[in-house]
């Protein structure tokens, strides 16, 4: 498997999702149509799931270097955020979301195609490759679909629709989100320390995952003192705004010049 | 931090206050670090940190125990000014996450306000410093008298508590030094790149050997009057090897025959070497309008210059791959005897209360390359940071499980 059949399976991805919400809607007329449209829906997740897995052999490395490989597990993960919610919440709407933000990362993937490039730098080979990223990057999927839930407050909030489950599920996403993201940072510290020789330089990169880290933080403790729900539903759809900042927009920084972290092909 | 009253609008009052403290002290700090003219805080090494460290923790274990009601030390550990510090390090560190950290010099506002050295400097200190008053005294209150149902807040503060006062108590006392050293050579001198100057090091370094494996070599196409590199469309394969195929607007080129490792004989053709000296040839059929040529390409090296193709204005070049794996052969000696170690990146040695890091080699040379940077760190208060990231870490995992218990009522 390699990236010449990434178009295919990115489309058949976004087909199956798109389909399978087309069923979902019409089940309400038609209940027989219900399973079917979530198989649909989760086939387009598996299929992604299985690029992954073939693309993983093909590389001879895990496919987590560039932004674009993140971009994929990206992809793959928040739907399956969206269908376990309402599989243990019962909040249906979530997964819309969810299947939305990740065909826009499909898209952006497809508008930027990547090398197919087997080279993992000598600094990326380590135990602690798989755990950071991976943590990281549940991590961020479980914060998007905390920031696509407080979006979703705010505008049913807008027409007085919001119910408290609502504003718990946007909190507890958001909660599982720091909580993984503390595990990140951590596990970013102790690999720094065998590869670099220290745990902490202020790298941009290590700098911006720190403000992303404060942010939630913040949340955290506003909640904790009871900031009303209204507030805190616009504080998280925002933050969201400053992990983007520290996946992409690190990059595009003046700062970002001499950073360590640059793991794209030159 | 714990509580001081109930809901936003009460603590309306508190937080304007905290976050006009905060303000003061940020404003402060940018004042302090104008009038020194930039230059960063002094620093205290051991043991005067070490000292430092105590004194202050004691002071805040005293005043969380002795003032506890007191609404100067209530508001001093309280949420709202815990919230308005988060703020105030978030900003200072949007500044350091923006500005390039480290390269201004000279009398210029920037530089004078110490914002390309945000993180060594007063703001972030004391803004830091106020913030560990708040933080420590919060744990005081969680762990005075203990209760197990604090265990998580305990451990996940304390934790952060130890690893921030431990890590910044501790920066003077890191020591980063850069061993330079040639293959069949020995050396004990090393180099501080931030003072600019050697010191002498309680061991010696000989490097033994110092070898590069790469990945494959690339195919490009360059062009010398842009200086810019245009790679083909390789298609499915993406290994330069046999059968390897790429194609430029007007041309493509197929590898017939590939030679990872190869030596010219003396009538110039490539012949199969060892690893070692061998380097990467291929046979290539260039075709272009129905017609098709030929030729060998290789990466060069000191001894064997570059073949490469002319195509007009363009040149076809096969690029040396990045390096996949570097390591250094080399033998320790210090007053604990002698140890021969292999060094590689991400594999750092323990010698003498040092660790040694495979840091770098002549990259102009590349593979070719006599030279191997070492770097030797010692950290003497890292036990303590790393006893806070553990704390960190079981605090994380008992919110995980609290999280997902309660997120079952959602």
């Amino acid at each position: 498997m390699t990236l010449a059949d990434f178009p295919l399976i990115a489309t058949l991805a976004m087909v199956c999702w798109a389909a399978g919400s087309i069923l979902r809607f019409a089940s309400r007329r038609f209940p027989a149509l219900r399973i079917p449209s979530y198989l649909v829906m989760v086939a387009g997740t598996v299929l992604l799931g299985w690029f992954i897995a073939a693309y993983w052999v093909a590389l001879e490395r895990p496919p987590l270097r560039t932004l674009g490989e993140t971009r994929l597990w990206y992809a793959a993960l928040i739907p399956v955020v969206g269908f376990l919610v309402e599989y243990r919440w019962k909040v249906g709407w979530l997964k819309y979301y969810c299947m939305s933000l990740a065909a826009f990362f499909l898209v952006i993937n497809l508008s930027t195609p990547d090398v197919f490039d087997k080279a993992l730098m000598p600094a990326l080979q380590s135990v602690w490759f798989i755990p950071h990223v991976v943590v990281y990057l549940i991590g961020y999927v479980l914060l998007a679909a905390s920031s696509a839930a407080a979006w979703h407050n705010i505008f049913t909030g807008l027409r007085s629709q919001t119910d408290h489950q609502d504003f718990s599920l946007s909190h507890y996403l958001a909660l599982l989100g720091f909580v993984l993201l503390t595990f990140g940072l951590v596990f970013g510290a102790l690999w720094a320390k065998e590869a670099w020789g220290h745990y902490w330089t202020w790298d941009p990169k290590e700098t911006w995952a720190f403000i992303s880290w404060l942010a939630y933080l913040g949340y955290l403790h506003l909640s904790a003192n009871k900031t009303g729900s209204g507030r805190l539903q616009w504080y998280l759809a925002l933050s969201f705004l400053v992990l983007l900042v520290c996946w992409f927009g690190v990059n595009y920084l003046p700062s970002a010049q001499n950073s360590v972290h640059s793991y794209q092909p030159n | 931090m714990s509580k001081v009253s109930c809901g936003w609008f009460e603590d309306v009052r508190s937080f304007r206050l905290s976050s006009i403290v905060t303000l003061l002290v940020v404003s402060t700090g940018f004042a302090i670090q104008y009038l020194a003219g930039g230059v960063g805080v002094p620093v205290l090494s051991w043991p005067f940190n070490g000292v430092f460290l105590a004194v202050f923790a004691a002071l805040l274990v005293l005043l969380g125990v002795a003032f506890r009601n007191k609404p100067f030390v209530v508001w001093l550990g309280g949420i709202p000014l815990g919230l308005s510090l988060i703020f105030g390090i978030a900003f200072l560190s949007l500044l350091g996450g923006v500005i390039p950290q480290g390269g201004m010099t000279g009398a210029s506002l920037p530089a004078r306000l110490g914002l390309n050295r945000i993180f060594s400097g007063w703001p972030f200190l004391l803004t830091v410093l106020l913030f560990l008053s708040n933080l420590g005294l919060s744990v005081v209150w969680k762990t005075i008298p203990f209760r197990p149902s604090n265990l998580q807040f305990m451990l996940f503060h304390g934790g952060f508590w130890i690893a921030l006062a431990a890590g910044l108590a501790g920066a003077p006392d890191l020591q980063r030094l850069i061993i330079p050293v040639y293959e069949g050579r020995q050396n004990s001198r090393a180099y501080i790149p931030e003072e600019n100057r050697m010191v002498q090091l309680p061991f010696s370094v000989y490097l033994d050997d110092f070898s590069i494996e790469e990945y494959s070599p690339q195919l490009v196409l360059y062009d010398p009057g842009s200086d810019r590199v245009i790679p083909g469309k390789s298609g499915s394969v993406a290994e330069v090897g046999k059968g390897y195929r790429a194609v430029w607007p007007g041309f493509e080129v197929k590898v017939l025959e590939y030679l990872g490792h190869a030596l010219p004989d003396s009538s110039g053709n490539p012949r199969p070497a060892d690893p070692e000296n061998g380097i990467p040839y291929a046979r290539v059929r260039i075709s272009a309008a129905g017609k098709s040529v030929d030729r060998w390409l290789n990466t060069g090296s000191p001894s064997v210059r570059p073949g490469v193709v002319q195509l007009g204005r363009y040149f076809l070049v096969m690029f040396p791959g990045t390096p996949k794996v570097f390591r250094s052969g080399v033998v320790l000696s210090g007053s604990r005897g002698r140890k021969p170690a292999i060094l590689e990146v991400n594999k750092p040695v323990e010698f003498d209360g040092w660790k040694l890091y495979q840091m770098g080699y002549d990259e102009k040379a590349g593979r070719w390359s006599q030279l191997s940077l070492i770097e030797a760190v010692r950290d003497p208060w890292l036990p303590a940071v790393y006893c806070g990231f553990f704390m960190i870490m079981a605090g994380n995992a008992m919110f995980f499980w609290k999280g997902m218990k309660r997120g079952g009522s959602v």
